[in-house]
């Protein structure tokens, strides 16, 4: 039996809905955290492989309890680091990746069949070679493919919508690749989920919660349908696609969202099946990176702290809480172990896990469960009725409400509706500066050295490239044809410049 | 008004160029831009002021490739100004560049409106 700091009994659910049962408003398991702690998944990246494979082991030392990486951007766009307009980012928002020896690097003395790996492979023009390299690299190193547990972000709204860059893929063919990447998994990989729809960046770009919600689950529901019609068993398919949510500011509406999700979702899959484990709402959580402050940033260890509470009272399975330092500089170590502990006063100090959906039955959140369930179900007939989710953002309508909303939160600050601490009241007190971090000075010369090195050793590429841009033209799933490619050491600019070339370049619709 | 490098966050970008058109200024807005396709676009539509928006932390290496291609296309009557997460010390740095003005996360739309509407005046 658990108790309380009084001494008083505490039951693993109360209320007369179980959570673990269909719809799962209350939790997709029984006892939730007492069955199982959520993971503690914290999020590393910066310079090369090996100065992110120390941060990687400094957190899973630390208790980590899975990995959770983040590449540059010209790594995430599949842009080589020696190309002039990607030198600038090399190693800065993420690790900087090119060849497949940047993934042994990177998970140098890490146990792949033990460690679950989240590749932020946000953009699937980067995340289907990411996860080639990853498991040619794995495999070197005696693991077998089908013991690898993890993640890839591949999110084609992320390349579409979300995030900017030059050059970007269409809609259609972001889309594509995305689910090229999941047939491979899903047939390959029995341990891989291998699209994590990205609510999370939504929101950050402008959403409310509301659109956050319809866009996953329009996302998600497009996924699925479009693998099932490539000949996958629906439970297979439910069982793999996992969400990646936003814990944001307004406390009792963010529980409301995840308990509203989960039970929508559930609902959706029950038409493919009856079988529980398929109509689970599984997702991992971060905290709002741009609800943080620049000025007095210890205040953004709080404002974190009271949105990891929000996820683990919503029943999250995984969670990120961010550095103070997010609304400056990718995290110092001082940051990183603070965040991290963050997350052990919530599950050892707060008491929070020890029921399960414990603000379940509150007349509030129940209200606002109901209400948010409404709102997002209209805005997800207003997508279905464009055409759907992948037809929504080639017509720009997901650019323009992002920046419709994007453009009111910012109004509501200015003119005073929402106030906030240090940005437009409580000013006084002398700004903090943080110590910054810096990545290191030689990062963009160790991994053009890199670069260099695998061109001198590699025979001739221009075979397996053909092999990739063919898979392209024919509508195969390209992922053979890429791990042929990395095989043969194609770098992922290369590998990025085939897929541009094949299937498009696109103009984002934002102004 | 334009991002740099290969930064991704679209979002401050748009906004402020929404202000600063709701506030009756022209705005072109061109993505991502080199320092040589600023240089051609800068030529094409003469402007009086460049804002440049990155959060990703290239901003030193970028808009000294900026400012220098500037300089070297002989263009040195155009405001350029910077916005996005640039942490203090860097903010000097930008100014020895030639950078105008510098707006940091959290700068409020109307500071900013303000700013831009002053040094095109």
């Amino acid at each position: 039996m658990t108790y309380t700091s009084s001494g008083i009994p505490l039951p693993s659910h109360l209320g007369p809905e179980k959570p673990g049962e269909f719809p799962f408003t209350r939790g997709i398991r029984e006892r939730m955290y007492r069955e199982r702690p959520w993971t503690i998944r914290q999020l590393a990246g910066f310079g090369t492989a090996q100065d992110t494979n120390a941060r990687y082991r400094m957190l899973l030392d630390n208790g980590s309890t899975g990995i959770n990486g983040v590449f540059d951007y010209p790594s995430l766009r599949a842009f080589g680091s020696d190309e002039a307009r990607a030198r600038g980012d090399v190693g800065r928002g993420g690790v900087a990746v090119d060849v497949r020896d940047d993934f042994d690097d990177l998970f140098k003395g890490i146990p792949l069949d033990q460690v679950s790996v989240s590749l932020v492979s946000s953009q699937p023009i980067g995340a289907v070679a990411h996860l080639a390299m990853f498991v040619r690299s794995a495999e070197r190193q005696g693991f077998r493919r089908q013991s690898l547990a993890g993640t890839s972000q591949n999110d084609f709204l992320m390349e579409t919508a979300i995030t900017i860059a030059p050059e970007a893929l269409p809609p259609q063919g972001s889309f594509r690749l995305a689910c090229d990447l999941a047939d491979f998994a899903l047939r390959e990989l029995p341990r891989w989920n291998p699209v994590s729809v990205s609510g999370y960046n939504y929101r950050e770009a402008g959403a409310d919660a509301v659109l956050e919600m319809a866009l996953c689950l329009a996302h998600g529901q497009a996924i699925v349908t479009e693998l099932i019609r490539r000949g996958h068993a629906p439970e297979a398919v439910l069982q793999r696609v996992s969400f990646f949510l936003n814990a944001h500011n307004d406390f009792f509406e963010e529980v409301a969202k995840y308990r509203a999700l989960r039970r929508m979702w559930a609902r959706w899959a029950r038409q493919y099946t009856e079988d529980p484990r398929a109509q689970m709402f599984r997702y991992h959580v971060q905290t709002s990176g741009v609800t943080n402050a620049a000025r007095h940033v210890h205040v953004n260890i709080a404002r974190s702290a009271l949105q990891g509470l929000a996820a683990v009272c919503g029943g999250t399975q995984s969670l990120h809480i961010n550095g103070y330092d997010e609304a400056v500089c990718i995290p110092s170590e001082h940051a990183a172990m603070t965040a991290l502990r963050t997350q052990y006063v919530l599950l050892h100090e707060t008491g929070v896990a020890k029921t399960a959906d414990p603000l379940g039955g509150s007349h509030l959140v129940e209200y606002l469960t109901d209400e948010l369930e409404q709102r997002a179900a209209q805005t997800l007939q207003a997508i279905d009725a464009m055409g759907g989710i992948v037809s929504a953002t080639e017509q720009g309508w997901v650019h323009a409400e992002l920046a419709r909303t994007a453009f009111e939160d910012q109004r509501r600050i200015e003119d005073g509706t929402q106030l906030v601490v240090g940005v437009n009241t409580h000013l006084e007190g002398d700004d903090e500066q943080p110590a910054l971090f810096e990545i290191p000075d030689d990062t963009l010369d160790r991994q053009l050295a890199r670069l260099d090195m695998v061109r001198a050793r590699r025979g001739d590429t221009g075979h397996a490239i053909k092999e990739v841009a063919e898979a392209c033209r024919t509508g195969q799933n390209v992922m053979p044809a890429v791990l042929r490619a990395v095989d043969a050491d194609v770098t992922l600019g290369e590998l990025g410049r085939t897929f541009r070339d094949e299937l498009g370049r696109w103009e984002f619709p934002l102004w | 008004m334009a991002k740099l490098g290969m930064d991704a966050h679209w979002r401050g970008a748009i906004v402020v160029s929404n202000a600063l058109r709701d506030a009756g200024m022209e705005v072109v807005y061109l993505g991502h831009a080199t320092a040589d396709e600023l240089v051609g676009a800068v030529s094409q539509e003469d402007p009086i002021l460049v804002g440049l928006s990155t959060l990703s932390g290239n901003h030193l290496t970028e808009c000294e490739n900026v400012m220098k291609a500037f300089r070297n296309a002989g263009i040195d009557d155009v405001v350029v100004v910077v916005g996005g997460t640039i942490p203090k010390p860097d903010q000097e740095r930008l100014r020895e560049l030639g950078v105008a003005q510098i707006f940091g996360v959290g700068s409020p739309l109307t500071h900013i409106v303000s700013e831009i509407a002053e040094l095109t005046a």
